[in-house]
């Protein structure tokens, strides 16, 4: 409570406060968004380079599906840029 | 003279693009905020025609022709000994047929389904490289010549569009459902979406966790589809200037402008072809799942 009252004067004094936090939604979540993502794309590619060193015969195949896994994780950090859109412009 | 080597070229390089930035900085300064500016106008649809014919109908339109012309072109003129364009195509479907149908559904699935898996991937490949050739499409920001009003260059792309992608996946979805009833039977199909092993009382939580996962699919396949290709070119506006447009600081758009450029090459080679053989080989593996018993 005292915390409330503390941070009410600051909210009231400025009158774009709302769009302020939107913005700050926006960045810290598509931010966050891109950490899962980023870790999954380099664990992709990570084991294919494992993958490959290991069976370089099996390279076509492996090439496919990492183009599809990679793609499947990517999207993800877009899910994460979408719902901030959202967050931002309703 | 002699010639540079390649280390002074790239310092020379550096040296203009950082010394530009700051010389362009010096002579312009900042003129603040733009408010005037709304880069969601770069998305907005204007209806051109009656019957809602906007921009992104043009675009879809221009795909399909694309699609059917170029296709059907080559069709038709088949040679024993192909050029370049016939061998360019020939490998594209090839990659289709091996790569995206023969992958992931079996023979005669694949014999059957590998039009419409095909066709999916040429329309929405043809749809993304459209969204990054500049036409003279946006007249939210027109350009005044005299008393005429031109629309400026843009880049745009449908599938930047949720409803495209949308329409299109629901498209899938309704079509692999209907595959894969018709195949097994009503109550065969709905039983195959539980995993085999799972007996018993587990199987009604299992079957709604499957519904779901059914019904995320529509949206899955496409915000994918969609995001990708919304945030590429939303990269490729404000580091092409709208980020100096927007905070009024011209220097702004020189620096970020090689940025620009590498977004520009990544979604050309690799987000446009990836997302499209995506979709198509997401289809593949539905339509496949469909008429597997149970998987």
């Amino acid at each position: 409570m005292d915390l409330l009252a503390l941070f009410l004067p600051l909210a009231q004094t400025s009158g774009d406060v709302e769009s302020g936090l939107k913005a700050i939604a926006l960045g810290v979540g598509a931010g966050l968004g891109t950490i899962g993502p980023g870790i999954g794309v380099g664990y992709i590619f990570g084991k294919v380079i494992e993958s490959v060193t290991r069976q370089p015969e099996m390279r076509d195949e492996i090439t496919s599906i990492q183009w599809l896994g990679f793609a499947l994780t990517e999207a993800i950090v877009f899910y994460a840029f979408i719902f901030g859109l959202i967050a931002f412009f309703l | 003279m002699r010639s540079l080597s390649r280390k002074q070229i790239l310092l020379l390089a550096a040296a203009v693009w950082l010394g530009g930035a700051v010389l362009i900085y010096a002579a312009t300064g900042s003129s603040g905020k733009n408010e005037e500016f709304q880069p969601t106008g770069e998305f907005k649809l204007e209806e051109w025609l009656p019957l809602g014919f906007n921009r992104a109908v043009l675009y879809l339109l221009l795909a399909a022709l694309l699609t059917i012309v170029t296709m059907v072109y080559i069709a038709k003129r088949m040679a024993d000994r192909p050029n370049r364009v016939q061998t360019a195509v020939e490998t594209v479907f090839v990659f289709m047929r091996d790569q995206i149908a023969g992958a992931n559904l079996d023979r005669d699935m694949a014999r059957k389904w590998f039009p419409f898996v095909g066709a999916l991937f040429l329309f929405i490949w043809f749809n993304n490289m459209l969204g990054y050739i500049p036409l003279p499409v946006n007249d939210h920001e027109p350009i005044s010549i005299g008393s005429l009003e031109l629309p400026s260059f843009a880049i745009y792309a449908a599938t930047a569009n949720i409803s495209i992608p949308l329409a299109l996946s629901l498209m899938v979805w309704i079509t692999y459902h209907i595959v894969g009833i018709r195949r097994q039977g009503l109550g065969k199909y709905f039983a195959s979406w539980v995993p085999a092993g799972v007996e018993g009382f587990a199987r009604g939580p299992i079957f709604l966790i499957e519904v779901i996962s059914h019904f995320v699919r529509t949206i899955s396949l496409s915000v994918r589809l969609f995001a990708n290709i919304l945030a590429g070119h939303l990269l490729i506006l404000f580091m092409a200037g709208g980020l100096g447009v927007i905070l009024g600081v011209a220097a702004l758009g020189w620096f970020t402008l090689p940025a620009a450029v590498l977004f520009f090459l990544f979604e050309v080679g690799l987000v446009a072809t990836l997302q499209a053989f995506i979709f198509a080989t997401l289809t593949a593996i539905y339509l496949g799942g469909a008429v597997a018993a149970e998987h």
